[in-house]
């Protein structure tokens, strides 16, 4: 208990000016942050769409069960971003074959040399594409090939560019899409087997059904190419990655696994640790490029 | 110039109960009756959708066909009718069928009434069982790459096909490109 009696009339009369100052200084504060906060959200409310979407990147690039790593992949500099947007490409040697780690860098090093790339010119695009697999071909003769996938971002706009079964992954709203379609067998077989009217269970089970209809080191590829591009949302998470992460972790599974709030260093910790958890035996080499959207003044 | 594609699938029922119908003078029309979500006779109702159609010859308007229909057919039909005009397209749709349009890079579902339509702009027409096993975002994507209306739809089937092997209820949809 404080007995004030007892305290000098000048010191009393001290405390109750401090004790107003004070208030004075809290009200102050609390009406200033309101005003601030309500000034920001009406202003970013008004120009979200002049603010800018702008890639956070991060990537993983693992070997798995394997012996060699034949995935490879390729990121555009970061500082060159506003000029000719961001380009990230992942190649995946294919199994089975000889030279699959020369031929996936052979294609990134060679989309490196090709930098910029122009982001309206798809067609121009997916020839530089299909010029590097006629290179492959005459080279190794189909004795060796890769995959490709790579996205072109240029502020809220994508283009993607697809050879293979890689993929290209976009997840809005906590739901996963593959972009790309696979080329392999399977969708020949699932196309023959709709227009017979008769379900596509059997184009699961033939042991064709992954065989790849195109690839890099295929001559006059047919390049998987978007003929206008995508519009993109903040928050919207691109993987591009080989199918090394799929196969240990299906598109659900991702989705489930990330947080929207997380950042693309957070997110690529989360997918590679979650492949790592699912401890398959015969984990073929994983590699995965994150670019997280995020709307911003800079 | 208008290109499209239709695609009926029976999927793992009995019978096809859907209808998709197409007209392609005065004006293309495309209409769809989700048949296979009526409990009670689906086939009458989906030949009667398409005989009212078929009268019709094209040249009543879709408020006018509407009313005909609510009239005529069982009060839980589900039905889009959408009919492609000079500078756009006009739609009604009633229940689990439904149109999307991709334009700029983006997919809309198109509303009751007129919509102006420009060159590159894409429509798939379908039943909601069909919608159950992709994303809007599939459907853009493959929108944006395929060079045609039946590599569209078979890229959506593609989809389809990863998630239920077509063992499913009757597919029912029509892709639209508009070309110059």
């Amino acid at each position: 208990m404080y007995d004030f009696d007892l305290l000098p009339d000048d010191t009393v009369f001290a405390l109750y000016v401090a004790l107003v100052l004070f208030a004075i200084a809290f009200v102050s504060f609390v009406a200033i942050s309101l005003y601030t906060l309500i000034k920001m959200t009406v202003y970013s409310k008004k120009h979200e769409d002049k603010l800018k979407l702008t890639p956070d990147v991060a990537f993983f690039h693992e070997r798995g069960k394997r012996g060699n790593q034949e995935d490879s992949v390729y990121i555009s500099p970061l500082e060159k971003i506003e000029d000719s947007g961001l380009v990230a490409a992942c190649s995946d040697g294919m199994g089975g074959l000889l030279n699959g780690e020369v031929v996936s860098k052979y294609v990134t090093d060679s989309l490196k040399e090709n930098y910029p790339f122009k982001f309206d010119a798809q067609a121009d695009n997916a020839k530089i594409i299909s010029g590097i697999s006629d290179k492959v071909y005459e080279d190794f003769h189909l004795s060796a090939g890769a995959t490709l996938v790579m996205v072109h971002i240029s502020d809220d706009l994508l283009n993607f560019y697809s050879l293979g079964d890689s993929n290209i992954i976009l997840i809005r709203n906590n739901r996963a899409t593959l972009l790309n379609n696979k080329q392999n067998y399977a969708s020949i077989m699932i196309k023959k087997f709709s227009e017979g009217g008769i379900d596509t269970v059997d184009a699961y089970k033939d042991p064709r059904a992954r065989g790849l209809t195109d690839f890099v080191g295929n001559f006059k590829c047919n390049v998987q190419m978007t003929s206008k591009p995508m519009k993109l949302r903040d928050n919207d998470i691109i993987i591009v990655g080989s199918d090394g992460v799929t196969d240990s972790m299906p598109l659900n599974r991702i989705a489930g696994h990330i947080h929207s709030d997380q950042n693309a260093p957070g997110i690529a910790r989360m997918i590679k640790y979650g492949v790592k958890s699912s401890k398959n035996p015969r984990q073929d080499n994983y590699s995965a490029i994150i670019i997280k959207m995020r709307r911003s003044i800079v | 110039m208008i290109e499209y594609y239709t695609f009926k699938h029976r999927g793992d029922a009995l019978d096809f109960s859907d209808e998709v119908f197409l007209r392609l003078v005065p004006n293309l029309t495309v209409a769809l009756f989700f048949g296979s979500n009526l409990k009670i006779a689906p086939k009458s109702q989906a030949l009667l959708f398409s005989e009212i159609l078929n009268s019709e010859e094209g040249c009543k308007s879709i408020e006018y066909l509407s009313s005909v229909f609510d009239e005529c057919l069982d009060e839980e039909s589900e039905y889009l009718i959408l009919r492609v005009l000079k500078n756009g397209v006009e739609c009604y749709r009633r229940g689990g069928v439904f149109a999307k349009i991709v334009k700029d890079g983006q997919i809309h579902v198109l509303p009751n009434g007129f919509f102006g339509l420009n060159v590159g702009d894409s429509i798939v027409c379908a039943t909601s069982n069909f919608y159950k096993y992709l994303t809007d975002e599939g459907i853009l994507a493959d929108a944006l790459v395929s060079g045609s209306c039946s590599d569209w739809m078979n890229m959506l089937i593609r989809r389809i096909s990863d998630q239920c092997q077509l063992k499913c209820g009757n597919l029912s949809a029509v892709t639209l490109k508009l070309n110059e």
